[in-house]
């Protein structure tokens, strides 16, 4: 029984045409999301090993991400404030994406946009908390309490994943657009707003390896 | 005319490769360690690969002519043959676990230094080796990249166990005693180097910022060139080092006459 | 969404109408085909450059001091050089840009890539990053000369290496662009093959040549990564002055203001893209031979599924052997048994296909023509080159040889000198459905035999020098004071096939410049093969490939010689005469345009 089943996931799959039901575009965005997560991956990996080689003691990132709210030091607020929001943008995408299967243009168009802003704000704060880092002092060569390879890999990661953000920004307000002006209601096909979906997706899940690794840990 | 002019080339190929190395005209230098385990695989290993090597290519050659093309004939439809490719991966399988298992057997003994050798720091830099070796006490004094700074070994001189290490500057011989288990703590002072002594079989990569080893047994007394086998910029070809192998009164003589720590550099004021 | 309205709309986005300018037809085209050829030029071009490197090392070594312009940083030059621009901007773009994209579309029956404008976008990509590698001989310093692996600390310490400053800086950058082009590339290949085959064209169906393309570009979506994320860390420790690579070191008395780097991670992350990166160059170039060999031996591929599960163990398996590079490096020597005993095991699907290659000619019917030769050619020396692999990948034994000409020897042979076969053997043998007229066959012939015999003279001769412990990157010899007086005979023979094998090349250009031009005019289907590029309407594939009607596949793509059929090849397009439902089948028939016939020549 459960042999006949598997051969007959193998025939499915060997079958001709298409390996999987969906388009290609989509097929692209999730083969792009592989390579992409093999490069974060490698990434914290590496940052992992570094950390671990680095012969200096580690900052506490519990007191360099701190914020001063009337005196007092609360840590990480800046942060998980940052995470807040970009975690809310998952969520009005993906009510963006259910728009768009449902025909709704202008919500559709609406909420995409929204995450294309919340991503913006998302990035602006990163670069506020770069500003403030830089002006502590922290240099990717140097910092004032410890391993030189806490700001180099701060930077770097957060640089790289400020990027993605920055490009899904961009790729966002495109489809937003695209939407408003209904280019995909007379193709009929809001398919290309969930790829954009998807891969607004994976920058918010890379984000929660990256706040887990670099900020709490 | 290409299927036999192919066959008669690779015939030719395939004997002038097995007329030089069965005839030995360029083979490894001579033995002068205990390593004769690590020869023993090369040749294990050379003779298993020679021989798929030759069978490989006598199937091609006779191939080419026994199969080239006639008018009148058309080839055999064989798809596959189960049972032939199961044979074939069988005895793939087993020349393969034949030169996996000894060579991994050889290679825990390569990887465990036997107890109390005679330890050897080597230091490399851009582009001589340096050698540092325990005084009187048997045990090297501590070293650090920082120390660079104040002495070309960034040795602690204000390590007691330091003072009666002994040096060996670049350019100058090492000197080992014959028959006695040498290990070689290696350091790198900038980039990469690697510890090659083509007649001990040995090699180990310097390192920056790391101590690596390597051990051997020196079993030949004689003069023997210490290369570097790691690319470590313009020099990398001229970086060499000479270790004269000697009786151990010979070595002890030696070592007697080296500088050491103390007297080399000024212990640090504190 | 529905599946099938997307595939619709997807079809009728793929060229429309054919564009007209200059510009859009050649230089900024969006067709597989001119996007494949662009590549394989560019690719060529910039291998010849690799290629007179290799003679510049090859003087020095074997007459040293004749070329003034090889100086001991110069040589390092050069030779780092050399080894980047054949494995990279040569093989990988070349099998994969060039190959990948003019088979695939053909050989699985589809128009074209899935996604044309960023198949444009990969090529043109690909060419900045060109640029950017020669840019970087023209800064001060000079391009970078720490080897092609690149290994910290020399390669991005001023002083330390040659080039060690904007040389390096560009590659690095060169690397980064390459790894975006590959990347676009590979994304473009794999959803092809996944989603656009034609009706009828399973995977068991494919060819091996898109077999082997798809899992190079699989390896190489997966294994760039590492060289992207290594790439940027060495280029931020060379302009930012961090210290991910770079402990505390000291050049020349001079003590840098680096702490608690690790060069090892550094060598880790080239060496897991650096291995599969060996397959992503030779599986495409086996399958291309699979299919070459089938077809002038006039019978099916031996083993067709057991080649296609070795190409995948060959891919699988790639990932976790990365660290045989590294036995000596100083890693945790207990690493050794894991990726000694792995990497052995690789042996085993390479013999599989090694064995399936030398029984496809087994009771065949073998022509020779110029790519059948360079195909056994290929067998030949990836045999060579690969047996000692078992020396190099089997930890002690690795211990004498690592860094000394046997491991020159041996990749050279195994996936340069091989790759270079399958790449030679398939240009010549697409030649004339690309141009749609026959290479000189004489002039192909006196290139194999030249390029064959070189090869082996050239190559063959390390494996003893390895044995003698030479080792490699070495400017010259002469300090070295116990080697036989013989190794510089040896060295002299080598330069000296080396420059007649280079000599060869011209030979090669000539021939497909010439036949280009004035070539005898090439039938649809000169070679009589069944696969789908032969069947096109007409010579070269026009655009869109197909006509008005994609092809329906039938059949495998190794119907040679099959008894009863009237001819010693049916085309995958013919349909399978079923008694049963043999009306039906009729009727399919009919509909279906007849392929053309084949000469067989």
């Amino acid at each position: 029984m459960e042999q006949e089943a598997l051969r007959g996931l193998k025939a499915d799959w060997a079958a001709d045409r298409r390996t999987f039901p969906m388009s290609w575009g989509k097929a692209m965005m999730w083969l792009f999301i592989l390579g992409d997560a093999f490069v974060f991956g490698t990434f914290l990996i590496s940052y992992l090993a570094a950390r671990a080689a680095a012969t200096l003691p580690w900052p506490d990132t519990g007191k360099v991400f701190a914020l001063h709210v009337g005196g007092a030091e609360v840590p990480l607020l800046f942060v998980f404030l940052m995470t807040l929001i970009l975690m809310s943008s998952g969520g009005t995408m993906a009510l963006g994406v259910a728009y768009g299967f449902r025909g709704d243009r202008k919500r559709a168009a609406l909420f995409v946009g929204l995450t294309a802003l919340l991503g913006a704000i998302f990035v602006g704060m990163q670069a506020v908390e770069w500003t403030n880092l830089l002006r502590e002092g922290v240099r990717p060569w140097a910092n004032p309490w410890g391993a030189p390879q806490f700001g180099a890999s701060f930077f770097m990661l957060t640089g790289f994943h400020g990027l993605h953000v920055s490009i899904g920004v961009l790729y966002l307000a495109i489809v937003a657009v695209r939407i408003a002006r209904g280019v995909y209601e007379r193709r009929g096909d809001y398919g290309p707003v969930e790829i954009a979906g998807l891969y607004w997706g994976f920058v918010d899940i890379v984000w929660i390896f990256l706040f887990t690794l670099l900020y709490l840990w | 005319m290409q299927g036999p002019a192919l066959a008669i080339v690779i015939v030719l190929l395939v004997a002038a490769a097995v007329g030089v190395t069965v005839l030995g005209i360029w083979w490894l230098p001579p033995l002068a360690s205990n390593w004769g385990a690590i020869d023993m695989m090369l040749v294990i290993t050379l003779v298993i690969t020679g021989i798929a090597f030759v069978a490989v290519h006598a199937v091609i050659a006779y191939f080419v002519v026994r199969y080239r093309r006639a008018r009148a004939k058309r080839a055999e439809f064989i798809p596959d043959n189960p049972k032939l490719e199961k044979l074939l991966i069988g005895v793939t399988a087993l020349g393969i676990v034949i030169l996996l298992a000894p060579g991994l057997f050889v290679y825990s003994r390569f990887i465990q230094p036997p107890p109390d050798p005679l330890v050897v720091e080597v230091l490399g830099q851009q582009w001589a080796w340096g050698y540092r070796l325990p005084g009187a006490d048997g045990e090297l004094g501590r070293a650090d990249p920082e120390l660079f700074a104040q002495n070309p070994f960034g040795v602690d001189t204000s390590d007691p166990k330091a003072g009666d290490d002994v040096l060996v500057f670049p350019g100058s011989p090492l000197h080992l005693p014959v028959g006695r288990p040498v290990l070689f703590k290696i350091r790198a002072k900038d980039v990469l180097h690697s510890v090659y002594v083509r007649e001990f079989r040995v090699k180990m990569d310097a390192v920056p910022g790391l101590l690596t080893q390597v051990w051997f047994v020196p079993e030949k007394t004689g003069t023997f060139e210490l290369l570097c086998a790691e690319l470590c910029g313009i020099g990398h070809f001229n970086m060499k080092s000479s270790i004269v192998v000697e009786s151990e009164a010979e070595f002890q003589d030696w070592l007697r006459r080296q500088t050491t720590v103390s007297q080399a550099f000024v212990p640090a004021q504190d | 969404m529905g599946g099938t309205s997307a595939k619709h709309a997807e079809s009728g986005l793929h060229h429309a109408h054919e564009p007209t300018s200059f510009w859009t037809k050649y230089v900024f085209s969006q067709d597989h085909k001119v996007i494949a050829i662009q590549y394989t030029v560019t690719a060529l071009l910039v291998g010849a450059v690799g290629l007179v490197f290799s003679w510049l090392i090859r003087l020095q070594l074997g007459f040293p001091g004749s070329v003034s312009i090889v100086q001991p940083d110069s040589y390092l030059q050069f030779m780092t050089q050399h080894g980047m621009i054949m494995v990279i901007y040569l093989l990988t773009a070349l099998l994969l840009g060039g190959f990948g994209n003019y088979l695939i579309p053909l050989m699985i029956g589809t128009r074209d890539m899935a996604f044309p404008f960023l198949n444009m976008l990969s090529y043109w990509t690909y060419f900045v990053s060109v640029i950017l590698l020669f840019a970087a001989f023209f800064v001060a310093g000079g391009a970078s000369g720490a080897g092609w692996t690149l290994y910290p600390p020399q390669s991005v310490l001023e002083g330390a290496s040659p080039g060690a400053g904007w040389g390096v800086r560009l590659l690095l950058l060169s690397i980064a662009v390459f790894v975006a082009s590959g990347t676009m590339g590979s994304l473009n290949y794999i959803t092809t093959v996944l989603q656009l085959r034609t009706q009828g064209m399973t995977l068991m169906r494919l060819p091996l040549s898109v077999w082997g393309i798809f899992v190079g570009a699989v390896l190489a979506l997966l294994a760039f990564p590492a060289l992207f994320v290594g790439g940027v860390m060495l280029l931020l420790d060379s302009l930012f002055g961090t210290s991910f690579f770079i402990p505390i070191v000291n050049v020349f008395g001079q003590q840098l203001g680096r702490e608690g780097g690790n060069p090892l991670l550094f060598q880790h992350l080239f060496w897991y893209f650096g291995h599969p990166e060996v397959y992503i160059v030779i599986l495409p170039a086996m399958g291309l031979v699979s299919d070459i060999l089938a077809n002038h031996a006039r019978k099916p591929i031996f083993g067709y599924r057991a080649m296609v599960w070795a190409l995948l163990a060959i891919g699988g398996i790639s990932f976790v052997v990365w660290a045989h590079h590294m036995f000596v490096s100083g890693m945790n020597p207990y690493f050794g048994f894991w990726f000694a005993a792995a990497t052995v095991v690789i042996a085993i699907p390479s013999a599989v296909k090694t064995y399936n290659w030398l029984l496809t000619l087994w009771r065949g019917n073998l022509r020779f023509p110029t790519p059948m030769l360079f195909a056994i050619g290929f067998v030949s020396t990836f045999v060579a080159g690969g047996l000692t692999g078992l020396f190099l990948g089997n930890v002690i034994a690795d211990v004498p040889l690592h860094d000394t000409y046997f491991v020159v020897g041996h990749f050279h042979l195994v996936m340069g000198v091989s790759a270079i076969f399958a790449i030679l053997a398939g240009i010549y043998h697409w030649f004339p459905k690309a141009v749609g007229r026959m290479y000189n066959e004489t002039l192909g012939k006196v290139h194999f035999w030249v390029t064959f015999v070189g090869a082996y003279l050239i190559f063959f001769p390390m494996y003893w020098m390895g044995f003698m412990g030479l080792p490699r990157r070495y400017f010259s010899f002469a300090a070295v004071e116990t080697l036989p007086p013989s190794v510089q005979g040896l060295n002299v023979l080598m330069t000296v096939a080396a420059l007649a094998v280079g000599a060869a090349q011209l030979l090669f250009v000539f021939n497909m410049i010439w036949s280009a031009l004035r070539g005898k005019r090439a039938e649809g289907n000169p070679w009589g093969a069944t696969t789908l590029e032969w069947q096109t309407p007409t010579t070269p594939p026009p655009h869109g490939n197909w006509g008005p009607e994609l092809p329906v596949v039938h059949r495998w793509a190794y119907d040679y010689s099959l008894p009863g059929a009237p001819r010693d090849f049916v085309p995958q397009t013919e349909p399978e005469p079923q008694p049963a439902a043999a009306a039906k089948a009729a009727k399919a028939a009919k509909s279906e345009p007849q392929p053309e016939e084949g000469s067989g020549a």
